[in-house]
């Protein structure tokens, strides 16, 4: 796995240089809880009745990607080889390449690379009829559930990457309200479903228990 | 460097518009859906179904919104992204 350091790890690790302690990026956006005036996002990511969960999962998974890719989209400029050597999120967390398949050794590198490779293999699963099947009437592989988690692990740490190296850009651009409702929408989703472990979400904890307390 | 990147360049406004636009859909099909579940079981109490043609009419139901989001998600993955 290229889930390298849990917090438990954090002692045995030391904070890189190029990512000062304290970084303001994280601060400010817990600051910047701003979300749309979305209505009640907490209902709408339920099962509805009579749905297959399947079905579910898989309609709001492409939706999560495309709502990322976008996101990302927006700010490639400024994460670069020079601004983002290593894809981390904030000091404590950093993630190797590794989709298990092609690739079996988890690779080091650039944020930017790491994204490409990310979104690519998600693009590829998302595309492959055997996983995502598109017609009416083909029934999901049996192991739709454990791929979808997978990707959703990994969708996050696109967030992650964002909050915590270029949330003052997206303040810059105005879009920090969209993006927090965009990670909302993803963080209720996989609260709903438990789709994501709760040690893979410790990059964002806290901003995670707010917006959530925010909603109630 | 990016060359067979699936990641493209995108305007904040765009990024913006797109998801101003897609939350007020998702609560709205949310919404729609419910009422449309609602409707079916105001109608078939109307007209007094035996409780078997009634589960029958909610599966039937069921199975079109089912095809309905697949349909939808096929698209999604198609449209989304032309080069701009
Ligand atoms: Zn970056």
């Amino acid at each position: 796995m290229s889930f390298l350091f849990g917090s438990r790890a954090s002692k045995t690790f030391k904070p890189k240089k190029h990512i000062p302690e304290g970084t303001h990026q994280y601060d400010l956006m817990k600051h910047a809880a701003a979300t749309l005036g979305s209505g009640n996002l907490r209902s709408a990511v339920m099962l509805p009745e009579g749905e297959d969960l399947n079905e579910w999962v898989a309609v709001n998974t492409v939706d999560f990607f495309n709502q990322i890719n976008m996101l990302y989209g927006t700010i490639t400029e400024m994460c670069t080889e020079e601004s983002c050597p290593v894809m981390s999120a904030g000091p404590k967390y950093e993630y190797h390449w590794a989709d298990g398949q092609t690739v079996k050794k988890p690779i080091k590198c650039s944020a930017p690379k790491y994204i490409d490779y990310l979104m690519t293999w998600v693009q590829d699963q998302l595309d492959d009829e055997a996983l995502f099947p598109s017609k009416i009437g083909v029934p999901f592989p049996r192991n739709f559930q454990s791929n979808a988690k997978t990707i959703l692990k990994r969708l996050f740490r696109v967030y992650a990457h964002i909050y915590h190296q270029h949330f003052s850009e997206v303040v810059q651009l105005g879009e920090e309200a969209h993006l927090n409702t965009s990670f909302k929408h993803f963080i209720f989703f996989v609260q709903e479903f438990q789709l994501i472990e709760r040690k893979e979400l410790a990059p964002l904890q806290e901003l995670i228990d707010k917006l959530a307390a925010k909603d109630r | 460097q990016r060359c067979e990147s699936k990641v493209r360049n995108l305007s904040p406004q765009a990024f913006k518009f797109y998801m101003e636009q897609h939350i007020e859909n998702v609560i709205k099909s949310c919404e729609e859906r419910e009422n449309r579940r609602m409707q079916l079981e105001k109608e078939m109490k109307k007209i007094g179904l035996s409780d078997k043609d009634q589960s029958q009419m909610r599966k039937m139901l069921s199975q079109k919104e089912s095809n309905f989001i697949r349909l939808k998600r096929a698209k999604m993955d198609k449209h989304l992204f032309r080069k701009v």
